[in-house]
């Protein structure tokens, strides 16, 4: 019988999910307890703003996606690598990849079935101003606001086919 | 010039800490540096960190190189990190020497082909520096 996650829908769009998933990556790799937050303000004091983005393909496509301000990116950056930054540079983009991508992957790992057949895209990252993103999830999405200390960013979880 | 094609064998140094030439190979530079931290917390001294971001760069890194242990994503553009095992030991760079993965694929299915590739252990990103100390410093007993 082929494999189908379409019987176990709830379980994989499961809120529940997503939010031990940023607790567990939060807490191991920065340091820091989130706290789930209202909607991302659209801050106009906000110079700058990072997405990062990682595929899903196979039982599941779609994509994680990370979305933060520049002043939460790059203290999530510094306290993932240790070191200072008062930018979005190069070292910035790549630890909130990585972040992403444990995102994503700590997120499929929650469901048996996803984990063994659901792969991972390469980690991509936009920065910039003045930019809208919009990706298909005809199937479910989930879009989850969190906070620490100062810093405030969205995950979301883009579902557009499930097989 | 190639490093000396022996093992080490001064367990402990100056630091009180175990060393170890060590290889790390990840399309990240941000996720090397946190595995090579990730070591020093769990009582490792990476006295010389080779670093490569894709199992190609990892191949040819040993081919001049003599280390003890090498790292290894999985999920990497280029030569992902299973092909690169399996490379290594197909063509006997490092013999004897153990590779662990550190990726986020985290099913069985993973960790079984990862270990039929030729790989000695298996690290879920995200993970602690105690996860790092549990599943590395037991391959490197013999050092």
């Amino acid at each position: 019988m082929a494999l189908s996650l379409r019987e176990s829908l709830h379980l994989v769009c499961d809120p529940g999910n997503l939010d031990a998933a940023v607790e567990e990556v939060f807490q191991l790799m920065v340091g820091v307890r989130c706290l789930r937050h209202a909607e991302l303000p659209e801050n106009e004091a906000e110079p700058e703003s990072v997405t990062a983005m990682v595929g899903f393909a196979g039982l599941l496509s779609g994509a994680c996606v990370f979305k933060s301000g520049r002043a939460a990116a790059i203290q999530i950056a510094a306290r993932l690598t240790g070191m200072e930054f008062d930018a979005i540079d190069d070292t910035v983009k790549d630890a909130l990849g990585e972040i992403c991508n444990m995102l994503a992957g700590t997120w499929k790992g929650r469901n048996p079935d996803l984990a063994a057949h659901c792969g991972l895209s390469i980690p991509a990252v936009v920065t910039g101003r003045d930019y809208h993103l919009r990706v298909l999830a005809s199937e479910f999405k989930l879009h989850h606001c969190y906070c620490f200390e100062d810093a405030r960013f969205a995950v979301i979880i883009l579902c557009d086919g499930l097989k | 010039m190639c490093e000396a094609k022996r093992p080490m064998h001064r367990e402990v140094g100056e630091s009180g800490m175990k060393e170890a030439r060590i290889l790390i190979v990840d399309d990240s530079a941000v996720m090397r540096k946190i595995v090579e931290r990730a070591l020093r917390q769990a009582g490792l001294d990476p006295l010389l960190v080779r670093e490569a971001g894709s199992g190609t760069e990892g191949l040819e890194v040993l081919r001049t190189s003599v280390v003890d242990l090498i790292l290894s994503d999985i999920n990497m553009p280029s030569m992902d990190g299973l092909e690169f095992v399996r490379r290594i030991r197909a063509q006997k760079l490092a013999p004897g020497v153990p590779v662990v993965m550190i990726t986020t694929e985290s099913s069985e299915e993973h960790v079984k082909q990862a270990i039929e590739a030729g790989a000695r252990g298996y690290i879920r990103k995200p993970f602690t520096a105690e996860q790092v100390k549990e599943r590395v410093l037991p391959l490197l007993g013999a050092l």
